[in-house]
């Protein structure tokens, strides 16, 4: 135990938490479909058997087989191509709403728990604001009033997302606000920018990061939504909720246009709940003799 | 160390300190009372000696210390520290004044942030106040591990490894980082081994000896203080009852608060343990609402009518023992009255001496 705490080693703890969550089978689905995400995207041009946009119009809604696994859309696509090349669209709305998101809800809240009064009672009111409107409405609002885009509606998420990050980080912070280490870095000096970067925000991360990773099954839910509605990824794109919205038309005589994506879209979001459920016991301080 | 030559310099002068934590109730979070923490508490701490603060669970002991080191912003009074009164002093000039101060604190599993290691812990206060290299921080920190007795070899372990005995170790390594002058062990002892607490307390007397530090000892271990203190203040429902040193306050308690709390001391030898205990009754008052007159007038033993009405200010009664009690009436000393009003107007002691 010793061992993996070692200063120098924050790779080691990473591994021990990778391997802990491969040690369950529903965490293990997580990591092993994200790994296999993650691994599509970054080759999907060698991956992809045809090119995602180019149309054959000789070839429309052919069912799955005969050179096209997933069958061909109504611009005779192929279907598994786009899907391979719609998972870098589904990581790049991850990867840009985490960043945008993470930090946000982190400094509002652990600076809104940490000072409390009044900083808290505005930064809250606002925070109240934002989870007052379903979070699929307000990015609608949003991307109504910015335009339909995929950037658009990244942004959209971003900022109806970050509010119960703000909320766990700030739960969080004032737990620690009055632990005697932080009398003790109060009493030497310290400035409350730094305690809060220092010693609060490090104590919230773990939380943090879980939520975070539970919150991406409803991020990739939200941005295929507005795919679907047209608000988000637009065509040609090969975005996964816009080619179920694009598929629907064909849905009764082609099955194959919505099941896959839909499919895609359902393994992704579960894995990242499960991920997440993984990471609250492998994150957990007590769960740490087991590793 | 014990209190031998006279004329001693003040390191601490604590004036009329007042602590009131604010009640807020009702939709409107309007101010509707005060808890009252520390209610006007005046005394003097001497370079070099240890000051003992004794009292029961919730009397406010705890809260006078962090309040005398601004962990709390004060509610009135006055603090004076090595000649500077820290209540009034901004945020900057006051985190200039830190190291002079600093604290031991109860939980040292609390005290110590879990995320960072010894080294880590320990230089902390030497990233915020001074601008030494790696190689000097290092040396540094060794040099204060080495001065509490803790293995060179633990600096990069992190504070779950260590037992209770050595993690308060690490926080005092932390205290005396900048040099303090006067540290607020609050509790120190409270929450080790019985045999770890000897081991702790006798470290604290040695490095008060090597680098003449000023404590003040809150604890509610009589046998402990009695070993440690050199005077000692027995606190009840946030305010001082008696003041005295040591060998007098245990040989002869003058507050009924004093004697009842020193009559509960267990005595090891049972020749002479059939001594006469007082037993209190009652419950301590809250200190959101204390009693008209003296604190300790719901349960003192020997209450007359007056102690109901007028609160009993904190006098020199004897040469060095401060009273706060309208049944003990200065002997030795010409001392003003001892209850008169309700005026605030406590006597310094050691001013006519």
């Amino acid at each position: 135990m010793t061992q993996t705490l070692r200063l120098p080693a924050p790779l080691l703890a990473a591994r021990n938490i990778v391997t802990f969550l491969l040690r369950q089978p529903t965490s293990a689905f997580g990591v092993i479909v994200l790994a296999a995400l993650i691994l599509t995207a970054l080759f999907a041009p060698l991956i992809a058997p045809h090119d995602p946009y180019v149309q054959n119009l000789n070839n429309v809604l052919q069912p799955p087989g005969n050179g096209h696994p997933f069958g061909t859309d109504e611009l005779g696509r192929d279907i598994f191509s786009r899907l391979v090349w719609g998972a870098r669209i589904t990581l790049t709305i991850i990867f840009l709403v985490t960043i945008v998101v993470g930090p946000i809800g982190m400094i509002v809240g652990t600076v809104s728990g940490y000072f409390g009064g009044k900083v808290d009672m505005v930064m809250m009111r606002v925070t109240d604001i934002f989870l007052s409107f379903p979070s699929l409405i307000l990015s609608l609002a949003f991307v109504a009033a910015l335009g339909p885009s995929l950037n658009n509606a990244i942004i959209a998420i971003g900022l109806t997302a970050w509010p119960p990050i703000a909320r766990l980080a700030r739960a969080e912070t004032m737990t620690f606000r009055n632990a005697d280490y932080i009398a003790a870095a109060r009493l030497q000096g310290t400035s409350p920018l730094r305690i809060i970067v220092k010693s609060i925000m490090p104590m919230c991360l773990p939380s943090v990061v879980i939520r975070l990773t539970l919150n991406m099954a409803t991020v990739i839910l939200t941005a295929a939504g507005l795919g679907f509605l047209g608000l988000g990824a637009q065509p040609p794109l090969p975005e996964w909720g816009a080619m179920i919205a694009t598929g629907r038309r064909y849905m009764i005589d082609s099955w194959w246009l919505v099941t896959f994506p839909g499919l895609s879209i359902l393994c992704v979001s579960l894995a990242f709940n499960l991920l997440g459920d993984g990471l609250r016991d492998a994150l957990d301080p007590k769960q740490m003799n087991r590793r | 160390m014990l209190d031998a030559s006279p004329p001693r310099k003040k390191l601490v002068e604590v004036k009329n300190l007042k602590m009131y934590f604010p009640i807020h109730t009702g939709l409107l979070r309007r101010h509707t009372g005060d808890v009252k923490a520390v209610d006007d508490i005046s005394f003097d701490i001497y370079e070099g000696e240890t000051l003992g603060l004794v009292g029961e669970s919730g009397c406010g002991k705890s809260t006078a210390g962090r309040a005398l080191i601004r962990l709390y912003e004060l509610t009135s009074g006055s603090v004076t520290i090595d000649g500077v009164d820290i209540a009034t002093l901004s945020a900057e000039q006051l985190r200039l004044k830190r190291p002079t101060m600093q604290m031991v604190f109860q939980d040292p599993q609390a005290s110590l942030n879990p995320r960072m290691t010894v080294s880590a812990i320990i230089g902390e206060p030497l990233d915020e106040h001074t601008t030494l290299t790696k190689a000097e921080k290092l040396a540094r920190i060794y040099e204060l591990m080495d001065a509490v007795g803790l293995n060179r070899n633990f600096a990069n372990r992190y504070p779950h490894a260590f037992s209770g005995g050595q993690r308060q170790r690490i926080g005092i390594a932390r205290a005396l980082a900048l040099n303090p002058k006067f540290i607020v062990c609050d509790e120190p002892i409270a929450a080790l081994d019985v045999s770890i607490q000897a081991q702790v307390v006798n470290l604290l007397e040695d490095l008060q000896e090597k680098f003449g530090l000023t404590y003040l000892f809150i604890s509610h271990d009589l046998s402990m203080v009695r070993h440690i203190a050199d005077r000692v203040a027995v606190m009840y429902l946030g305010q001082i009852m008696e003041l005295s040193a040591r060998d007098a306050l245990y040989a002869d308690p003058l507050h009924p608060y004093a004697k009842a709390l020193l009559s509960a001391v267990p005595e090891p030898d049972p020749a002479k343990a059939a001594r006469a205990r007082i037993i209190l009754q009652g419950d301590v008052p809250s200190p959101a609402n204390p009693p008209k007159g003296c604190n300790f007038c719901t349960r003192c033993p020997q209450v007359i009518p007056v102690c109901r009405e007028v609160q009993p200010a904190l006098t020199e009664v004897a040469p060095g023992r401060f009273v706060a009690c309208h049944l003990v009436q200065p002997t030795a000393l010409t001392a003003g009255p001892t209850g008169g009003t309700e005026a605030k107007e406590h006597n310094q002691q050691g001013a006519t001496r």
